[in-house]
Order: structure tokens, then C-alpha cells, then sequence
């Protein structure tokens, strides 16, 4: 008997099982990751986020080396070595870059290339592709806000100059988790609402970067050079998740005239208003292609 | 008017032109290929807006990428869409004409936009152009200095019928006043009507060029087919077979479809067999004796 | 030249870059403004910080930024560059031009309101000398600069924008030498040099902080005309 058969090659409908909205979140999430970071994409896609993560973590990487190059009681001499809170200042234009790059990548291009329309022709609504991409956003930036100091507790830590005991560890730990949150939830926010508000990536990128350059140099002029009241500095938005993070770590601050709640209060405020331009902007989008 | 000598161009791993030769003299050549055939890429070396990464491309003698001069009498209309939008066609023809050194630009301008069959005075930006609008304002461009080679990437896009034909009649104009006018293009039905020489490329190489009716004939190994239709096919099927230069017959309702490796002989041969068969001749007509036909066989190949 | 340079002055002069620029422009006033007003110890150390801080640092590097990366970059990124490239016209005509048209834009929409901030400080003539020698030199060598960025790369304003961020306000900080490669430095060093301002932001001396910003304006003029020339087009 012969085994010849003949293989129906035309279309046939997909029979497998449907994942629905959950897996589409996921899988738009875990594709706007990828996208972010340039991966898949041509090698210049990937040098500006590369870069920005490197010189993230290069401070880390310098600092540990020194804790196993230095002897303790050089090192304690020359005071070498940063708080982890205090590690954020050496990598605030990493951050800001970062922070510059990841929202309009995943967001801009969608509307752009029309890629949008696709998507809300799944299983996902507004809200949905919203939450997928804010899922992307918060963990690769916390690859630039969280990353870096746990690098430098661990690596401290092992170099036998870490924190004191398990508690003591464990307390750092979980500080920098807070700080993390505290700044990738306020810069998720602001990258994205940005990002809606125009097609164009770089015009995005650029307006990120002003928005927090402008509100950091205008609100220090305005207090340190023309004697304004201290608590405009809840308008910069460079300030307030950073000096929130300060408390976190039991510190007073650059301001410690200006309440821990009243940080809390304008970093919620913040996420939240940066939040709900993005809903607007989505909730009114025009979908034509 | 145009040579080019085994020229290649790649771009990193991929390459986009593989050892192609040719020569283009006046009149209308069309540059036909399937997507990725590498047309795209043949026509900005021919302009010299790329450098081939080997061989050599001349243009009315000078190299087209060093010659700044040259461009004075040469001619493109780009693919890309993007023109400048806030400038009217007028303002956009004019500064072409400008830039090419004309001494009455405006009048120029004016002249060209006439051609193409657009209103001078319509004042308003590029950019609130319909589609159609926008490719005749580039042609315009290419025009308006009266250049001796023209260069049409996809001229047709976009164009409504009678504005097709209306441009195709003065793409052959210009290359029966002398002109040498290349055309890349996809509509091939309308591609014959400029003319019948062609190149054709198919992944990066250069697969035939010529008159497409010479290149058919030139496909010994594939058999012209013609539909005849008579009162008798069945008699006149049994009275084809016979004949030499018949390869196969096939028979469909009342027509049949001869294979054959030889035209000119079984045009000879197709009369008395019918008188043989009593058959009255009602048709005869060459099914892939056309352009579309000669596009398919050639980069269908390998 | 002259159609080439009117073509650019439209293109580039665009309302929302205006707009987006000029508002700059006035909170520069505006801050320059609010320093004067308060009772200071030091107008001309505060004066010249608002200058260098939000001027130099942000303000001119951006607004030319803008422009500049705009003027050829655009073009050649949407394929319009193919019009003027295949034109009888000598490549460094197309550059001049440009860049003629790029500081006609930027050099009023900058100069005036940072002229009229250091004004307002109350810090007197020579930080408002200061001010104007500083941003003139500043925004020409950006000009050469990112002009040849933006034929160079795709997306120059976020290149741009990382060369602001990462290597003038974050490597060139690292030492003198770093410092001597950045725009920045060299006109805050020229700038405070002229104001009496604070020494510690001094890093290069006067003949190198008009030099370096000249020399790197030329680089990228002679750069964008190479690449003009060799580049692919459309």
C-alpha cells in the first residue's frame, strides 16, 4: 500500500489554544522589553541604551574594586567609598538618558508604524496595551534604579565592606527595592505620558530630558538664587523621587525642611497626574490604521 | 548615453547588483525586476547617488557621483514620497529651476508645471497635495531644465488613468525627440506602452535586456503558445499534430492552445492544416507573447 | 546660494520650534528676573550661576541642537535631500547655506533672551558682555557640530541630547583635559572670566575657551561637506 498522501498546503485556521488577553499582555510586554533595549534590532539600535546601562553600572563596578584593592582603613580615611543612596549621583545623566530613551521607544513607534491598530485588533483594549507597557517599562528601568546599588551591596558585601550582619543587609536590600520603585514608578509615568503626546521618538526623548532638566535648573535658581520659598522644589521632578529616596535611607536630605509626607504627597501626585495625561491621551487616540 | 561596465554594489553581506552591463542609448528603456531585484539600486548608481562598489558607471561620459556639473542635464523623479511640503508646486519647480542655474526660473516653472498638467497658481503647500498631485510636481522638477537623460522611479504612482497615459505619452515623446528616458516600474502592462526595450533584473543581476518581443523569441526553451479558435478543433488539433513545429495541443471547449518552438513556421503551417481539416480559421493570437509573459519566464528562472 | 539659504530658513523656522524655543527663552528672563529681584549677597556670583547653569548647560546647547541637527538631517532622513543634492551646485554652497540659515535662527532666539536675563540679574555690564561673548561662541561651535550630527545619524536630537547629558555634564566634569573637549566648559570658562563670576568654574584659560569652541565649529563644517560629498543620498 502506498504512503503517498497530499498535504492541504492552503489556509487553515489556527486550532491550538488561545492564550486571550493575559498572554497578550505578556507577550506585548516581554516585546516592548526586547524593543527598549534595542535587542533583535540593528546594532545601532542598541548603542544609546547599552551605553546608558553601562555607565549605570560602571561606578558599581569601580567601587567594588576599590573595596577589594583598598585596605579598610584607607578607605575609611579617605571616606572612598558612597552611600548606596548617594551612588544615584553618579549616575543621574544614565538615568535621565535611560529614562529618555525607553518610554518613546514603546510607545511612539507603535503609532507611528501603525502597529497600534494591530494591537487593539486582539485580544487587548486600551487599558490593557497601556498596563503591557507600563509591565515592559518598569523593570527595564529599574535595570538602571535598582540594579546598580544591588551590584554594589553585593559586591561590597562580598569585598567584606557591605553592611553589618544579615539584618543590616537585609535592610539595605530591601531599601534599594523601595528606592527602585520609588523612582522607576515616577519615571515610568513621566516617560510615557511624554511619549504620548507626540509620534515623533526623538522630539519625546528631547521633551523627557528638558522636562526634567528645566524643572531641576528653574525651581534651584528660584530658591537658591532669588530666595523663593523651599517647597517649590516639590515642582522638580528630578528632586523628589531622589530626596524621597534619601529618607528611605534615613536621611535628611539636601531639604529637610520639606516633610517626607509632603515628598510622598508630590511623587504620588506626580505618577498619578503623569499617569492620567497617558489615559487621556489613549482614551482619545484616533485609531486609522 | 548611459554605460555601465561590471558594476556590483553591495551593502555590507547583502548584495544589491551583481556584475551588470549595459548600455542605454536615446529613447524609453524600461528597468523592470521583482521586488529586491536590485531596480532601485541600479538607478541611484545611475544617477550617482551611490557608488558602485566596483565597475563604472558613466553618464553622457562623467562619472555621475563627481560630476555636479552633470546633473544639469540629467533628470530624476525619486520614489520617495516626501517632497517639501511647505512649499507650492510652483515655489517647488522654481527652486529646482534655480538651482539649476535657469535664467527665468519662474517661467520655467510655469512651463513645466503646464506639462504635467498642473495649475500654477495653485498657491497652496505641497503637503495638502493629493498623492497624484505630488508625483506630477516631481516630474515637473525633473523637467524643468529640459535635461537629455531622464531618470522615472515608479513616474505612475499614484496617477488616475487618464493622467498615466497622459505622462506615458510624454515619457515617449521625449525619448522619439532623443532624450534617453529610463523607467522603473511595476505596472507592466503599462510599461509597453512606452516602448518596447527593457532591462530586466532579477536578484541583482541583469537577466535580459532588449526588445521584449526579440528576448521571447530568444526562449528556445520555452514554447510560444497561441490560442487558435475554429469551427473544428477536433479536425484541426488531429491536422496540427502533424506539423513540425508543433510541440502540443491542447483542447478546451471550442479553442485550442498549440505549443510551439517555432512562430514563424507554424503560422505557415496552421492554414493548410485547416484547409486539410475543413476548418474555418476564426483566431489566432499569442498567449505569452507579451511583456507580463517575458517578466514572469525570465524571473521565474533558476 | 541664496535660494538654498531661503529654503532652509523656512524649513528650519518651523512655529512649534519657535514657540517651544521662545518660551525657553522667556523663563530664561523670567529666572533672570527673579535672581535680580531678591536681596543678594552676590548678584554677580548668582547672576553668573543662572547663566551657566540653565543657559550654558541647557538653554543654548538645545535650542541649537535643535536647528542644527535639523537642517540637513531632515532632508536627508525623509529623502527630500535628493532635490538639492542633484543640483550643478558645489556641496559646501549646500553647507554654507545651511549653516548661514541655522544661525540666523538660533542666534537671535538665543542671544536676545540670554542677553536680556543677564540683564536682568542686576550683575551688571560684564556679565551681560559675558553672556553675549559666551552664547555667540557657544552656539556657533554647536552649530558646526550638530549640524554635521544630524547629517551623520538617524534620531541626532537624542544623540544630541546624550552628548549634552553624558559628555559635557557628566564626563567632561572628570578633569581638565575631559573639559577642554566640551563646548560647555570652555564658554563657562570665557563667560565667568568676563563676569567676575565664580572662579571655580573656570577650568580652561581664555585664549583656549575661545579657541577649542572655534576649532570644533570648523571640524564640523569641514565634516559635514566630506559627508555631504560621500554619502549615500535618498
Amino acid at each position: 500500500m502506498s504512503d503517498a498522501r497530499i498535504i492541504d498546503q492552503g489556509y487553515r485556521p489556527y486550532e491550538g489554544p488561545r492564550r486571550g488577553r493575559a498572554g497578550a499582555v505578556r507577550s506585548l510586554a516581554w516585546h516592548s522589553v526586547l524593543r527598549a533595549l534595542g535587542l533583535r534590532r540593528t546594532p545601532w539600535a542598541k548603542i544609546l541604551p547599552i551605553a546608558s546601562v553601562v555607565i549605570a553600572y560602571l561606578p558599581a563596578a569601580v567601587f567594588v574594586g576599590v573595596a577589594v584593592l583598598v585596605p579598610k582603613r584607607v578607605r575609611d580615611q579617605a571616606n572612598v567609598l558612597p552611600t548606596y543612596h548617594g551612588y544615584y549621583g553618579f549616575i543621574t545623566a544614565a538615568i535621565v538618558l535611560f529614562v529618555a530613551l525607553v518610554g518613546p521607544e514603546v510607545l511612539c513607534s507603535d503609532r507611528r508604524n501603525g502597529m497600534l491598530g494591530l494591537y487593539l485588533a486582539s485580544p487587548l483594549d486600551r487599558g490593557s496595551y497601556l498596563f503591557a507597557k507600563v509591565l515592559a517599562v518598569l523593570p527595564v528601568l529599574g535595570l538602571v534604579t535598582l540594579g546598580p546599588p544591588l551590584v554594589l551591596l553585593v559586591g561590597l558585601t562580598v569585598a567584606n565592606a557591605g553592611p553589618e550582619g544579615f539584618g543590616g543587609f537585609l535592610l539595605v536590600f530591601v531599601r534599594i527595592g523601595a528606592a527602585g520603585v520609588v523612582i522607576s514608578a515616577a519615571y515610568t509615568a513621566l516617560s510615557l505620558a511624554a511619549s504620548s503626546l507626540t509620534d515623533r521618538r526623538a522630539v519625546a526623548s528631547a521633551g523627557i530630558i528638558l522636562t526634567l532638566l528645566l524643572t531641576s535648573v528653574a525651581t534651584h535658581t528660584l530658591v537658591e538664587r532669588a530666595g523663593a520659598n523651599e517647597h517649590i522644589m516639590l515642582l522638580d521632578l528630578f528632586f523628589v523621587p531622589f530626596e524621597l529616596v534619601q529618607r528611605i535611607y534615613g536621611d535628611p536630605g539636601i531639604r529637610p525642611s520639606i516633610a517626607t509626607g509632603q515628598l510622598a504627597a508630590a511623587e504620588l501626585a506626580w505618577t498619578a497626574g503623569a499617569a492620567a495625561v497617558l489615559w487621556w491621551r489613549y482614551r482619545k487616540l484616533t485609531i486609522t490604521r | 548615453m548611459i554605460v555601465v561596465d561590471d558594476v556590483s554594489k553591495w551593502f555590507g553581506d547583502v548584495v544589491a547588483v551583481s556584475d551588470v552591463s549595459f548600455r542605454v542609448g536615446p529613447g524609453v528603456t524600461a528597468l523592470l525586476g521583482p521586488n529586491g531585484a536590485g531596480k532601485s539600486t541600479m538607478l541611484r548608481l545611475l544617477c550617482g547617488l551611490t557608488t558602485p562598489s566596483q565597475g563604472t558607471v558613466r553618464v553622457l561620459g562623467a562619472d555621475p557621483h563627481g560630476d555636479p556639473a552633470l546633473y544639469r542635464r540629467v533628470g530624476l523623479v525619486p520614489q520617495q514620497e516626501a517632497v517639501f511640503g511647505s512649499l507650492s508646486g510652483r515655489q517647488f519647480v522654481r527652486l529646482a529651476a534655480h538651482l539649476q542655474g535657469l535664467a527665468q526660473p519662474d517661467a520655467a516653472a510655469v512651463a513645466s508645471l503646464h506639462v504635467v498638467e498642473l495649475d500654477p497658481d495653485d498657491g497652496r503647500p505641497m503637503s495638502t497635495y493629493s498623492k497624484g498631485m505630488r508625483q506630477r510636481a516631481k516630474v515637473a522638477q525633473a523637467l524643468v531644465h529640459d535635461p537629455e537623460v531622464l531618470m522615472l522611479d515608479e513616474p505612475l504612482e499614484g496617477l488616475d488613468p487618464r493622467q498615466r497615459l497622459h505622462l506615458i505619452e510624454l515619457f515617449r515623446r521625449l525619448g522619439s525627440d532623443g532624450r534617453c528616458v529610463v523607467v522603473s516600474s511595476h505596472v507592466l502592462d503599462e510599461v509597453e506602452r512606452f516602448g518596447s526595450r527593457v532591462l530586466v533584473m532579477a536578484q541583482g543581476r541583469l537577466a535580459a535586456e532588449g526588445d521584449f518581443h526579440e528576448i521571447r523569441a530568444l526562449m528556445d526553451d520555452r514554447p510560444n503558445r497561441l490560442r487558435v479558435r475554429t469551427d473544428h478543433p477536433r479536425e484541426l488539433a488531429a491536422a496540427l499534430l502533424g506539423a513540425d513545429s508543433v510541440v502540443a495541443v491542447r483542447l478546451q471547449d471550442d479553442a485550442l492552445f498549440v505549443d510551439t518552438d517555432d512562430v514563424g513556421s507554424f503560422r505557415r503551417a496552421v492554414a493548410p492544416a485547416a484547409v486539410r481539416a475543413g476548418a474555418r480559421l476564426l483566431e489566432l493570437v499569442p498567449l505569452d507573447d507579451d511583456l507580463e509573459s517575458v517578466f514572469r519566464y525570465l524571473v521565474g528562472r533558476g | 546660494m541664496g535660494a538654498l539659504y531661503r529654503l532652509f530658513l523656512r524649513t528650519q523656522a518651523t512655529r512649534g520650534r519657535l514657540i517651544g524655543l521662545l518660551l525657553l527663552g522667556a523663563l530664561a528672563v523670567v529666572l533672570g528676573y527673579a535672581v535680580g529681584a531678591s536681596p543678594s549677597a552676590d548678584p554677580v556670583d548668582d547672576g553668573t550661576i543662572l547663566m551657566v547653569s540653565y543657559g550654558l548647560a541647557l538653554f543654548v546647547p538645545v535650542a541649537t541642537l535643535v536647528f542644527a541637527s535639523a537642517v540637513l538631517g531632515e532632508p536627508n532622513e525623509d529623502g527630500t535631500l535628493v532635490y538639492l543634492w542633484l543640483k550643478p551646485i558645489a556641496r559646501w554652497r549646500i553647507v554654507a547655506a545651511a549653516l548661514a540659515a541655522t544661525l540666523t535662527v538660533t542666534l537671535p532666539v538665543v542671544v536676545i533672551p540670554m542677553v536680556a536675563a543677564a540683564a536682568a540679574t542686576g550683575a551688571g555690564a560684564p556679565l551681560v558682555r559675558g553672556t553675549l561673548a559666551a552664547t555667540v561662541l557657544a552656539t556657533i561651535a554647536y552649530t558646526g557640530v550638530f549640524t554635521w550630527l544630524g547629517l551623520r545619524v538617524k534620531r541626532a536630537l537624542v544623540w544630541g541630547l546624550a552628548y549634552i547629558l553624558v559628555w559635557e555634564g557628566f564626563v567632561a566634569r572628570a578633569g581638565a583635559n575631559p573639559s577642554r573637549l566640551a563646548i560647555r566648559a570652555n564658554a563657562r570658562s570665557l563667560l565667568v572670566r568676563m563676569s567676575g563670576g565664580p572662579t571655580r568654574l573656570i577650568s580652561v584659560s581664555k585664549p583656549t575657551a575661545i579657541a577649542i569652541p572655534i576649532a570644533a565649529a570648523v571640524l564640523g563644517v569641514v565634516l559635514t561637506i566630506r559627508r555631504l560629498i560621500r554619502q549615500d543620498v535618498a
